[in-house]
């Protein structure tokens, strides 16, 4: 007889059967996931959308992605990142592409944000969707410009913003401001007044850098001028110069004097933003998403308007950027989401997502609802805009920018300094991005 | 002599090893399996990244050696979010312990009303540190802050100051959330020797005429060393990697004052597309966390032994 052992074959075949699914799932589980396809996800009839859209504008988008659905049968899976903003979701963008995942369409900033995605083909040049759908006819070349790279278009810009100053009626009635400024000297004039009156005229947060930027952008196109402005924040010529050293000297003065909240550079402009609608500051300065965002959810909206930062130049400009979508290089039917961004530049569409900064012709805000943002429109189609700073400079550079500004606003550098310390800072960020 | 029936015992003998030897690979395998996937893999991939000038979105990416580690110590922010760590890594270590210490001392025992403030005084542990950031943001609020107000009714206004958004204040206004949240941990592994300690011990020294303070330094404080191992070891691992709360806090301003490595190296990577540098920056806080871990394991692996 055999010395067999106690097990039998059943149970130690049991057993291996057991140990070798163990071993086997994770196994099958990695090779399936190494096994999915990269690039977008969707093919045939359905899409994937990104965005960054906060919880009541995405509900009005997916109303809008169901008409387009019944229209064309195309399913379009909206997912947004809420409240991510420039500073986080170009990461998660980024991530998601790099990982082979990522969606067929996406929104997106233009300038230096957008730049990356166009440059390393992650976008689809959409020159022949322009042709075939005859955008170029609908959407303002200017708009077409900021979300063109190497000289194609590979983002469709349908938000123009133009920054301008919002500011509480009552406010300025408080302080006996009877008109918005015209001049500089006018706006310093009306910064005293509200002073006086014991409240804080511009509400600014600066702990991102980007919102005090607002201001120093405006100072620095008021005292440069339109054309040494727009050399500058190409690179093109020096900022270790007086008009840069004057506007860092007034950006320290607006602190000084109060005209911007103490502490300023410690808080989160998410919160001092709507701070003009709450009776903490008298204005801000930003686009016309306040309209819809802190505007229209106040007790009484036509208590707020807006009215453009004098520069003292001419043109008056003004600071802008668009947002737009772009298609992933990788998608899989990229004419199904050349589809959708035609849907999305049609006039009802934009009106029905209440786009207050539609670059779409004819879509403008409608002027019984958003009055004010109608002023907006009525500004930024009056003069050019330069590019807001952060998304002309190089990432990097543009954070050098806000430590530099922090240190100035601070008093713990001077105004000099901080142009001599701009003047290495901006040619490394362009030595850099022009590699 | 051999037989073949011993023959046979012997041959079962060595497949039943081999079998056994088998089976805890099989039945190591997964986990070993996802760790190596999801652990040893990224890690290797990241050393490999940090040794390339990849922007972290090009396709290309090209090998620049130690480029990157020359660089963090060539970088002024990087060194500033060094001397940032190391004061963080002391002040967070040795506050939270103290006071830990101190907690555990005072509410050690079986009071009624001992347990609920053991409760309070770990709840701040289990908060979200998000959560936690943005109530000390409010509190820090230069004119609407709960601090600022305080300081101006008990007639110190004059000492009311924007908190975060001041260079010389914001590192230290930020280190006083992470040493209300951290002293919990500490706390709770002091509590748990301190119940291990025999009350005999305490008896006898009671008998023998030792004060209140011999008893602690006599007794408590040795009988403590294996806590303040655990919670040294896991604070020192811990505050190395601080992130979270500076992100939320400041985001590593004003300027680049509260910056740590850990807020620089998703910067470079995340913000600047600087992979490369940004991941060599990631391995460097490895390399320390690990320095920093590894007494701790060797004195564990002591014990079981």
């Amino acid at each position: 007889m055999k010395n067999r052992h106690p097990n039998s074959e059943s149970t130690l075949l049991t057993r291996r059967t057991v140990l070798g699914a163990a071993a086997a799932a994770p196994v099958a589980i990695f090779l399936a996931s190494c096994s999915s396809t990269t690039g977008s996800s969707s093919e045939g009839k359905s899409l994937t959308l990104l965005t960054y859209d906060d919880a009541d504008p995405a509900k009005i988008l997916r109303k809008q992605l169901e008409v387009f659905r019944r229209q064309t049968g195309i399913k379009v899976a909206l997912n947004t990142i809420p409240g991510s903003g420039a500073a986080i979701f170009p990461s998660k963008l980024r991530t998601e592409l790099v990982g082979g995942k990522g969606p067929d369409v996406w929104r997106i900033w233009g300038g230096s944000i957008g730049g990356p995605f166009a440059e390393n083909s992650f976008a689809a040049d959409l020159t022949p969707y322009y042709k075939k759908y005859g955008w170029n006819s609908i959407i303002p070349k200017s708009d077409v410009t900021g979300m063109t790279w190497n000289g194609k278009p590979y983002g469709l810009p349908l938000y123009g913003v133009t920054v301008t100053a919002w500011y509480s009626k009552d406010a300025f009635d408080k302080a006996g401001i009877t008109a918005v400024p015209t001049t500089y000297d006018e706006l310093t004039a009306a910064n005293e007044k509200l002073v006086a009156s014991g409240q804080v005229p511009c509400g600014l947060g600066g702990e991102y850098g980007w919102d005090v930027m607002r201001l120093f952008e405006y100072l620095l196109e008021k005292n440069a001028g339109p054309q040494l402005h727009d050399k500058l924040i190409t690179g093109k010529a020096d900022w270790n110069t007086p008009a840069v050293v004057k506007s860092f000297t007034e950006l320290k003065e607006w602190a000084d004097k109060g005209w911007l909240p103490q502490g300023v550079m410690g808080l989160d402009p998410n919160n001092t933003e709507p701070g003009f609608t709450q009776g903490k500051y008298a204005y801000t300065i930003a686009g016309a998403w306040v309209d819809s965002q802190d505007i229209q959810t106040a007790m009484d909206p036509s208590a707020y308007s807006t009215f453009q930062l004098p520069t003292d130049r001419k043109p008056n400009r003004h600071s802008g950027w668009v947002e737009g979508f772009m298609i992933n290089a990788a998608s899989k039917s990229p004419d199904n989401a050349a589809k959708l961004l035609d849907f999305l530049t049609k006039v009802s569409t934009q009106k029905a997502l209440q786009n207050t900064e539609s670059t779409v012709k004819g879509a403008g805000p409608d002027p019984s609802k958003y009055p004010a943002s109608v002023l907006n429109a009525k500004i930024g189609s009056s003069a050019p805009f330069y590019t807001i700073q952060d998304q002309a400079l190089p990432a990097e550079t543009a954070n050098t920018y806000f430590s530099i500004q922090s240190e100035v606003v601070q008093g713990t550098m001077s105004p000099a300094k901080a142009a001599a310390q701009m003047e290495p800072a901006i040619k490394a960020g362009f030595s850099k991005s022009s590699k | 002599m051999s037989t073949p029936d011993s023959y046979q015992a012997t041959a079962y003998t060595k497949r039943r090893r081999l079998a056994q030897g088998l089976n805890v690979w099989l039945f190591a395998l997964p986990a070993l399996l996802a760790y190596v996937v999801f652990l040893v893999s990224p890690a290797v991939q990241s050393i490999w990244i940090s040794l390339t000038n990849w922007n972290g979105i090009s396709p290309t990416k090209a090998f620049v050696g130690l480029d990157n580690y020359v660089q963090i110590f060539q970088d002024p922010t990087a060194l500033l979010a060094m001397r940032n760590n190391l004061l963080w890594t002391v002040v967070t270590i040795a506050v939270p312990m103290v006071l830990g210490l101190l907690l555990a001392v005072a509410l050690n025992g079986a009071t009624l009303l001992k347990p609920f403030l053991r409760t309070v005084f770990y709840m701040p542990a289990v908060m979200p540190l998000v959560a936690i950031a943005s109530i000390w943001s409010w509190l820090y609020d230069p004119s609407n802050g709960a601090i600022n107000a305080f300081l101006k009714d008990i007639g110190l206004g004059a000492l009311a100051h924007p908190w975060l958004g001041t260079s010389s204040t914001a590192f230290g206004a930020i280190m006083v959330p992470a040493i209300w949240v951290r002293t919990g941990f500490p706390m709770l592994i002091y509590l748990a020797s301190l119940q291990g300690i025999p009350s005999e011990l305490y008896e006898s020294a009671k008998t023998d005429g030792a004060s209140a303070w011999q008893c602690f330094w006599h007794i408590t404080m040795p009988s403590l060393k294996p806590a303040h191992y655990i919670v040294l070891a896991l604070s020192l691992i811990d505050s190395f990697k601080v992130f979270d709360i500076i992100y939320a806090m400041t985001y590593g301003g004003p300027g680049n004052s509260t910056q740590v490595l850990g807020t620089w190296m998703y910067f470079n990577v995340f913000q600047f597309y600087h992979a490369g540098y940004g991941t060599a920056i990631a391995v460097f806080i490895t390399i320390v966390a690990l320095a920093c871990g590894i007494p701790y394991v060797l004195s564990q692996m002591r014990e079981e032994r």
